[in-house]
C-alpha cells in the first residue's frame, strides 16, 4: 500500500480504523454491556385480586331510592355493596351515606361506616360511628341506627351525643318518627340537655 | 295585696349554664319546640327545679321565625318544687326565663325561708338581684326567736 506524502490521505487511512471500532463499542454497550431485561415486570399488573372479584359478587357505589308511606323520600348509597347469603334482599355495604327529606321541610343526612340492608324486612341497619346531621339543626353521633324503609323511623338504641341549636343534649337512646302528620325526634333513656344563656 | 321578701338563696347568675335532666325530651323538627317530660330537673348554679314537665319556648329572631338557639322560656308544669341553699318552694307550675332571669310560680304558693314559710297565688323572683313578692292571699307563718330563724 502506497505509503501517503500529505496529511488530508493519512488522516483519512487512520480514519477508516479509528471510527468502525467506535462503532462497534458503541453497539457493544447496546448489547452486551447493557442490563438485562426482565421479562415479568416488563407490563404493571394492577393489584386487584381477580379471584376475589370473580368468586364474590359485588355492586360499586350502589344506590337505592325509595318512598315511606307518609311521603319522606329515602336514599341510601354505598361505596361497595355485597348480597348476602343469608336471603334474599339482603346485602351488607360499607361507607354508606343516606338521605331522608321529610314533607315538613328538613332534610337528615346519615353517614355510617358499615350497614346492613334488609329490603324483606324493609330495614336498613347501620353501625360504627354513625352520624346523623338534620338540617333542623341537630348533629347526632350514635353507634349504631336501624331506619325503617317503609315508613319514617329511625331508631338508635344506644347511647346518643346530640349538639341541638340550644346545646348539648346527652341521652339513652333517640328517635325520628312520624307522629300525625309532624316530625319528631324524641330522646329518651335519660336526657341531660346542657344550655349556655346567651344574654 | 303582696308582700316583698328577699330571696337571697336565690340570688345568683344568671348567665351560669343551665342543666336539664329528664327521663325523655320531644323535640317537633319543624317547629322547634321542645318538651322535656319525666321528672324533669332544671339546675342553675345553686338553683334546682323540679318539675313533671317543662315546655321550653324560643326566643323569636328577628324575622319572626323561633331562634332555636337561644331559649325565651321554660314553663314546668304538673306540681313544682323549688331548692336552693337556704329556700324551698313549692307551686304548681313555674315559668322561668333564663334570658331575663325572672321566676314566677302560680298555684297555691309555698315559700320556707329558714323557719319562716309565707304562702300565696303567685311569687315572681328576680333571681339577678333575690328579690321576691308574694302576690294573692298571703300568709305568713314567722317562726319566733325559740327555733333561731334566719
Amino acid at each position: 500500500m502506497a505509503t501517503h506524502d500529505n496529511i488530508h490521505s493519512r488522516l483519512v487511512a487512520w480514519l477508516k480504523v479509528i471510527l468502525p471500532l467506535a462503532a462497534l463499542a458503541l453497539l457493544s454497550t447496546l448489547f452486551l454491556v447493557s442490563r438485562g431485561i426482565a421479562p415479568e415486570d416488563a407490563l404493571p399488573y394492577s393489584e386487584v385480586d381477580v379471584e376475589e372479584l370473580a368468586r364474590e359478587p359485588r355492586l360499586t357505589a350502589p344506590r337505592y331510592a325509595g318512598v315511606t308511606l307518609d311521603g319522606a323520600a329515602l336514599s341510601v348509597t354505598a361505596e361497595v355493596a355485597r348480597p348476602d347469603v343469608g336471603g334474599a334482599g339482603q346485602a351488607s355495604a360499607t361507607a354508606l351515606t343516606a338521605r331522608l327529606e321529610t314533607p315538613d321541610g328538613v332534610t337528615t343526612d346519615i353517614a355510617a361506616s358499615d350497614g346492613q340492608l334488609d329490603t324483606a324486612a324493609g330495614l336498613l341497619t347501620l353501625t360504627g360511628d354513625v352520624r346523623i346531621a338534620a338540617s333542623s339543626g341537630y348533629a347526632i353521633t350514635t353507634g349504631a341506627l336501624t331506619a325503617a324503609l317503609d315508613q319514617t323511623l329511625l331508631t338508635s338504641p344506644g347511647a346518643v351525643v346530640a349538639t341541638a341549636p340550644m346545646g348539648r343534649i346527652d341521652a339513652g337512646a333517640m328517635q325520628l318518627t312520624s307522629q300525625d302528620g309532624d316530625y319528631v325526634l324524641v330522646f329518651n333513656g335519660g336526657v341531660k340537655l346542657v344550655y349556655e344563656p346567651r344574654n | 295585696q303582696g308582700t316583698n321578701l328577699t330571696v337571697s338563696g336565690l340570688q345568683q347568675d344568671t348567665g351560669a349554664p343551665v342543666e336539664v335532666t329528664a327521663d325523655s325530651l320531644q323535640v317537633d323538627q319543624a317547629a322547634g319546640s321542645a318538651v322535656f317530660t319525666g321528672n324533669v330537673l332544671i339546675v342553675q348554679g345553686t338553683m334546682r327545679l323540679a318539675a313533671a314537665e317543662v315546655r321550653v319556648a324560643y326566643a323569636k329572631a328577628a324575622d319572626g321565625t323561633p331562634d332555636t338557639g337561644t331559649i325565651d322560656s321554660m314553663t314546668a308544669t304538673g306540681g313544682v318544687t323549688l331548692a336552693t341553699a337556704t329556700e324551698a318552694a313549692e307551686a304548681a307550675e313555674a315559668v322561668y326565663s333564663p334570658q331575663s332571669g325572672d321566676l314566677v310560680m302560680t298555684g297555691d304558693v309555698l315559700l320556707t325561708q329558714g323557719g319562716n314559710s309565707v304562702s300565696g297565688q303567685t311569687l315572681t323572683i328576680d333571681l339577678d338581684t333575690g328579690a321576691g313578692r308574694m302576690d294573692g292571699r298571703v300568709k305568713t307563718v314567722l317562726q319566733t326567736g325559740t327555733a333561731g330563724g334566719n
